[in-house]
């Protein structure tokens, strides 16, 4: 069913084309060469050496293994080897089958998902896939993984038709339901059932490695899966053929960034995740033998506002402090070299279903004067705004510092608090400690994916009629076409009712050795079909 | 003695018993939360409830306080919240690069200590000792997180003869591992010897000015047996308590050199523990540590009224 891959395609997300002139050049060489070797479409995989062991320097250690209960993308990014989900994103984030043999059927209505398991997939422990393996996994996602819990939501039912069919029916169309079935962070992992428990054990899955060991702050170690069943399509993105190159994978977790950068250019590190953008030079200098990583629209940071309790409860006020927020000084502060951010007003890229302008005529105003008018016409008598920020990720702190000043600029007693990550975490579930966190998140495929604000109950409690009604349209819609004029709508709500401010897109900055080929930037990087030239 | 090693014993219950309200106290009282760290970013406030549950964190402070001392006392340190793993293994895990990173820069401390703090008491007010006595002040004023980055700069990224950081491999032998320590064991071995230096230096001065050396000297002996065998092995005693109390100091003391070298070592574990907030850990390894040290101390106690009967501890 082509239609229902369309309703969540996207595309050119991570396209690393280099425009002329722009400010990417000094990268343009290191981009075109990876386009030219044509590492996207994976074609220079027959050619890497078999063999060998990666170290991968990660931000840190995982939070745990378990790639359902946990949605942080350091889980999710290690696991998405062990475990597949059924469909995944190719290289332009159109959703493509992994453990399924082709796009599901679905009933005229949009309510009835009919999947096919592909036939003779080996489970880690040498039994084959079948669809009673699909529905318990499915289950347990629904019941354990946040992400899962909200399609529940959506679920009417889920049962095995057959060895290799699995029926899934809605109560209402939901038209995410295939981009939440793909995405690897808060993974619909497919597990083997006998390894189903609530708090897992053994890690059966189907991926490319298998679990080896585990030892927290020192290593997570994945091994080759010998008997691993690969699709037949040529890779992209995710989707595609696999084949696990490296004999190990090793991800060593490595919270000090520098550390990491210095790792990188001594050669320790095969490959090293996400760098503090001011590392560019020395990157840049470590050539040949290291080479930078940029994934572009990586991510965005926003600012979320609570609209249940405290000072910003009051919508108009809400709309005056955006009126004195200017974006662009807010990423420039927060990631310095341009060729690191996008200030656009559009949620998703030009060039992707999702693209819109609604709501340009507020973004990045900037507008002291009248945001104070606009405060005085809301009936803002002076009470401080608590601003909360973490110095964990540096950029919040310092986009929370212009942004403090350009509401004091404005008229507006601001309160910044800058507590640790842990803390922050905590308060924000609190209606009465906070009134504006900042906080980032990445780039997803589909709009439902990310910020938890769209959904119900996420800290800010943003909860409105248009709110609802904006996103119930959006959802219910399968035909992708008209998903996109519809995603316009909800971008308005969000200009016009200040949940959240978007400030911006950043680009990742990660690096690896010139070693380790075939790699493929992706925003959960991935190591199967790369390996270790000698 | 008897009766002194029991109220001692006891004085040592009752201080780890402080440190235990004390730690639990401090850990419970800083806000953050493990759960929606653990969660991560898309989880629900009815996710992170229902977990805190499952972890028992919802319960009122002095329950889990009781809780875990019930634990404790039957010797259990509890069951980390992000390791996977009892406390008691995890930390059993990192003993290992601390005790020899510690061994290992102390090793370091000396070499470069005791030599140099001989010659600057030897050549008294002379240039060397200016020189030595200098270089120690400015080894003991450089902060180490600096020092182990010019060193990875240096040794690692230019000349690429050590790791830049970690502790080798999964497979690593014995000595790729002790390869991994060299350089964090420079830098703690080089910021120590300073103390060293001095200490050697002013006992060797004392020692020197003693009758015996002034005998020694008017019986003709070569000025080399003098310095070795006099005044070195009688100045050696005050030099090997500081020896042992840097070694002491080093198993609680190596965190910013762990964290710069990415050691998984006991500082690490602690560090990252309080970062994500996981309760048991922070809470077991402090406990632990006290305990190292109350012992420690007992048994230093202990051996000096063996060593040396002026000593008198007689609970008087």
């Amino acid at each position: 069913m082509q239609s229902s891959a369309n309703t969540v395609a996207t595309s050119g997300f991570l396209r690393l084309k280099p425009t002329r002139g722009s400010p990417w050049r000094p990268l343009a060489g290191a981009f075109a060469a990876c386009v030219a070797l044509g590492l996207w479409a994976g074609a220079a995989q027959a050619e890497l050496p078999k063999g060998g062991a990666a170290n991968l320097a990660m931000v840190g250690e995982p939070q745990g293994l378990d790639p359902m209960v946990s949605t942080a993308d350091l889980v999710g990014t290690i696991m998405q080897h062990v475990y597949e989900p059924l469909y995944t994103f190719d290289a332009n984030w159109n959703v493509a089958p992994m453990l399924a043999e082709g796009m599901p059927v679905v009933s005229k209505d949009g309510l009835s998902y009919s999947f096919t398991i592909r036939k003779g997939v080996k489970l880690h422990n040498g039994r084959d896939l079948n669809a009673d393996d699909v529905v318990a996994s499915l289950q347990r996602w629904m019941e354990l993984s946040p992400r899962g819990k909200s399609v529940a939501k959506e679920v009417e039912s889920l049962s095995a038709k057959g060895p290799l069919g699995v029926e899934l029916k809605l109560k209402n169309p939901y038209a995410p339901l295939l981009a939440q079935l793909a995405l690897p962070s808060g993974m619909a992992a497919i597990m083997a059932k006998e390894s189903i428990a609530p708090q897992l054990k053994d890690f059966i899955g189907t991926g490319p490695y298998k679990f080896k060991e585990r030892r927290p702050d020192q290593f997570t170690v994945l091994t080759r899966f010998d008997g691993y069943s690969a699709r037949k399509e040529a890779p992209s993105g995710y989707a595609g053929r696999r084949e696990a190159v490296l004999d190990e994978l090793r991800f060593v977790p490595v919270p000090n960034a520098n550390t990491r950068v210095e790792g990188s250019l001594s050669g320790q590190f095969q490959y090293a995740d996400l760098l503090p953008v001011e590392a560019i030079g020395r990157i840049e200098k470590g050539a040949p033998a290291v080479v930078p990583i940029v994934t572009k629209n990586f991510g965005f940071p926003y600012i979320v506002f609570n609209t249940k309790e405290g000072v910003l409860t009051s919508q108009p006020l809400r709309r005056a402090v955006q009126t004195a927020v200017g974006q662009g000084e807010l990423m420039a502060a927060g990631f310095g070299d341009n060729r690191f951010f996008v200030v656009e007003p559009n949620f998703f890229p030009k060039g992707t279903p999702y693209y819109a302008a609604t709501g340009s005529n507020v973004y990045n105003t900037r507008n002291p004067q009248a945001a104070k008018e606009a405060a005085a016409k809301a009936g803002y008598n002076g009470q401080p705004i608590r601003i909360m920020a973490s110095r964990q990720y540096e950029f919040h702190y310092n986009m929370a510092l212009v942004m403090s000043e350009q509401l004091k600029k404005a008229g507006f007693k601001t309160d910044l608090q800058v507590v640790d990550w842990a803390t922050l975490v905590q308060r924000r579930n609190d209606p009465k400690l906070w009134d504006v966190y900042f906080t980032h998140s990445g780039l997803f495929p589909e709009p439902m994916l990310s910020p938890p604000q769209l959904g119900d109950d996420a800290p800010g409690w943003w909860d409105s009629a248009a709110k609802k009604s904006s996103l119930k349209a959006f959802n219910q819609e399968t035909d992708s076409a008209k998903r996109g004029a519809l995603w316009g709508t909800v971008q308005q709500t969000v200009y016009d009712e200040v949940p959240f401010i978007e400030v911006g897109k950043f680009n990742g900055l990660s690096a690896r050795s010139a070693k380790l080929e075939g790699y493929t930037p992706a925003i959960w990087p991935f190591f199967w079909n790369t390996g270790l030239a000698k | 003695m008897l009766r002194f090693l029991l109220t001692r014993l006891a004085g040592a219950v009752v201080v780890l018993a402080i440190v235990a309200v004390l730690v639990f106290a401090l850990t419970r009282l800083a806000s953050g939360d493990p759960v929606a760290l653990l969660l991560g970013d898309q989880a629900t406030t009815a996710d992170i409830a229902q977990a805190r549950i499952q972890y028992g964190l919802d319960k009122p402070l002095p329950t889990q306080f009781v809780l875990w001392v019930g634990e404790l006392l039957q010797g259990n340190l509890g069951q980390s919240l992000f390791l996977q793993r009892p406390v008691s293994q995890a930390l059993l895990e990192r003993a290992e690069p601390t005790l020899f990173l510690a061994l290992f820069a102390v090793g370091i401390a000396a070499l470069i200590g005791i030599p140099a703090g001989m010659s600057a008491a030897i050549w008294r007010g002379s240039a060397a000792d200016q020189a030595v006595s200098g270089v120690a002040m400015l080894g003991a004023s450089i902060p180490s997180f600096w020092l182990g980055l010019i060193l990875i700069q240096f040794f690692a990224v230019r000349l690429g003869w050590f790791p830049a950081s970690g502790y080798g491999d999964p497979s690593a032998s014995f000595g790729e591992r002790l390869q991994h320590l060299l350089l964090p064991a420079l830098v703690l071995g080089l910021l120590n010897s300073a103390l060293i230096i001095r200490f050697t230096r002013a006992s060797m001065l004392d020692i020197l000015g003693e009758d015996y050396v002034r005998t020694a000297r008017a019986k003709g002996l070569p000025e080399r047996v003098i310095m070795v065998k006099h005044v070195l092995r009688n100045a050696l005693v005050p030099i090997v308590t500081v020896l042992g109390l840097t070694l002491a100091l080093m198993i609680g003391g190596t965190v910013v050199t762990e964290t710069v070298f990415n050691l998984p070592g006991v500082g690490n574990l602690v560090v990252r523990a309080v970062l994500r907030r996981d309760y048991p850990v922070i809470q077991g390894t402090l406990l632990v540590i006290a305990a190292i040290y109350v012992f420690i101390n007992l048994g230093v106690d202990f051996i000096y009224t063996l060593v040396d009967p002026r000593i008198r501890l007689e609970g008087k």
